[in-house]
């Protein structure tokens, strides 16, 4: 794993600039939502695919695709919550401050 | 923590650049990720001996085949690509070299080229055999067919190299190894060299043995060429040891009175029962050819060439075939010199004079019975007396002062006639011939040394017209 963080580490960073821009944008957006029963399935989706990367399942170069479309996703995500949950602060401070 | 799962609903837009992202990555890293993996894979391979080794990467996943030379070794070399970091799966195709039994190496040599086939522990002891073959076989094209294969017996490798040795050995033949058995067969290159092989098999390593050894001698070659153009005699080959030598150089130095011996004879092993027996009588039979050769090759013996006059050829083969100890044989193929322009008494006499100058016509001791040394020299004799045919010869014996007076007269007389006897044997009419004998009355030497006696007992040509 270290290797291939080591291979594409660019990709990686720029998932979780994207992602962090993404949540601190989410937070403060007024578009649509994503709806509980579709995130759910989302949900089941992801999991699915990462229970297939982890059993290996996936051969050759869509297993590697998968692997590097998991790992940037949830890069992706972490960068996300960091974003929003930064964004929030920033945000209660004002108000604080107001 | 409620407000995380609020915004995260939000977060979907920008799954839309990272797909994008996601697509360029994958476009970009796929072929350098797997050409990396490639490199290390093999890398982590190189310290392991394998045969057709194959790395093939799809993604993160290598396909590994090879050939391997032990399961231990097969093994590892598994273990050892699957640590590769970054390698997911390993798709191991390796196998074990197949097993030869019996287990058959084998060196074939014509006489051009060396031809290393069957089996072969390593690819490392397959190098060092080619080049041993190399070096022993110095400018010979070595093939190598070898294959490799597991069940070698303990040390192939050294009883390998010693043959590898022994086929420099052979002019062609074959050597081979199967399990831990050797045979081989074929002709050694030198005289000798089959004695050597010999020798040299005594070293095998522990547990080998000889199963067959079919090498052959080459033939025992001994030749001898008489050249009219350059007055010599030219001998070369092989002759058993250093007391024969001397003894072949002295007959041939008698039996050519008038050629320089050149000698060229090697002293070697395995020649073949009664060599000397056979050489010198047809050393005697080349002697009495104007031009010839002759090729003694084991126990057959080849002259060719072309004699004085008719009547010799016949007489050449038959004295031979008489001299000639058991077993051995004679290929003759002698012809007829075409016979040399008529001269007149002056000459023919000047013609006898100068041979017999040059050569003695010899005798046993205090016997009338001719030397078999003198049949060159008599044989040119009649020659001259065939380019004078209208002439009449007296062939005068001379002695001695040895002796009593009345035996050397007889013994001069006797002389004197044998030499006639030969004359007429060889198809002169004898009415052209006198014998006369002087016995020590004209000596052309004081007989007071053994030089000046050796001198006076001669035989002397007097045309008379």
């Amino acid at each position: 794993m270290i290797y291939l963080a080591t291979f594409y580490w660019g990709w990686l960073l720029a998932s979780l600039l994207l992602g962090f821009a993404m949540g601190w944008v989410a937070v403060v957006h007024r578009g649509r939502a994503v709806s509980k029963p579709i995130a759910r399935w989302l949900a089941v989706l992801v999991a699915a695919l990462v229970a297939a990367a982890l059993a290996r399942v996936v051969p050759g170069r869509p297993g590697y695709w998968l692997d590097l479309g998991l790992i940037m996703f949830a890069l992706y995500l972490a960068g996300c919550a960091v974003g929003s949950w930064l964004r929030d602060r920033v945000l209660s401070g004002d108000a604080k401050a107001a | 923590m409620h407000g995380l799962f609020r915004w995260s609903s939000k977060w979907w837009p920008g799954v839309i650049p990272l797909v994008i992202f996601w697509v360029i990555a994958a476009w970009t890293s796929t072929a350098p990720l797997e050409a990396d993996l490639a490199a290390r894979s093999t890398a982590s391979l190189k310290d392991t001996v394998l045969d057709k080794s194959r790395i093939a990467v799809a993604g993160r996943d290598v396909t590994f085949a090879a050939d391997a030379f032990s399961e231990e070794g097969r093994r590892s070399a598994v273990a050892s690509v699957e640590a590769v970091p970054g390698v997911r799966l390993v798709d191991d195709e390796t196998r074990l070299v197949p097993e030869a039994k019996p287990f058959v190496w084998s060196a074939e040599r014509d006489v051009v080229r060396v031809t290393l086939t069957g089996s072969s522990p390593l690819p490392a002891s397959k190098g060092k055999l080619m080049e041993a073959a190399r070096a022993a076989l110095g400018g010979v094209e070595v093939v190598d067919q070898m294959n490799l294969s597991r069940g070698a017996p303990p040390r192939f490798d050294d009883a390998a190299l010693l043959l590898i040795d022994q086929v420099g050995k052979l002019k062609d033949g074959k050597i081979a190894i199967s399990d831990n058995k050797v045979s081989l067969s074929g002709i050694a290159r030198d005289i000798g060299g089959r004695e050597a092989i010999a020798a040299a098999l005594k070293n095998l390593p522990e547990g080998f043995s000889v199963a067959s050894n079919e090498i052959k001698a080459p033939p025992y070659i001994f030749q001898a060429y008489k050249d009219p153009v350059a007055v010599t005699l030219t001998l070369t080959g092989y002759v058993p040891d250093n007391n024969i030598h001397p003894a072949i150089v002295a007959a041939a130095g008698r039996k050519f009175f008038s050629e320089k011996v050149v000698d060229n004879l090697k002293t070697s092993v395995g020649a073949p029962g009664g060599f000397a027996g056979a050489v010198v009588p047809a050393l005697g039979a080349l002697s009495r050819l104007s031009t010839g050769t002759l090729v003694v090759s084991d126990r057959e013996v080849k002259l060719s060439g072309d004699a004085f006059y008719d009547a010799a050829p016949a007489q050449i083969r038959n004295s031979l075939l008489k001299d000639f100890p058991q077993g051995w044989q004679l290929k003759a193929e002698i012809s007829v010199k075409p016979a040399a322009a008529p001269v007149d008494a002056t000459v023919c006499q000047q013609l006898f004079s100068e041979l017999l100058g040059k050569g003695t016509i010899r005798f046993e001791s205090r016997r009338s019975t001719l030397d078999p040394d003198s049949a060159g020299l008599l044989d040119r004799l009649v020659e001259t007396a065939l380019r004078c045919p209208t002439t009449n010869i007296e062939v005068a014996g001379h002695t001695d002062t040895d002796g009593e007076n009345a035996a050397n007269q007889a013994l001069s007389e006797k002389r004197a006639q044998a030499v006639v006897d030969y004359l007429v044997k060889a198809g002169l009419p004898a009415s052209r011939f006198t014998a006369a004998g002087y016995g020590s009355t004209q000596p052309v030497a004081a007989n007071d040394t053994d030089q000046g006696k050796a001198q006076n007992r001669r035989i002397e040509f007097v045309v008379k017209e």
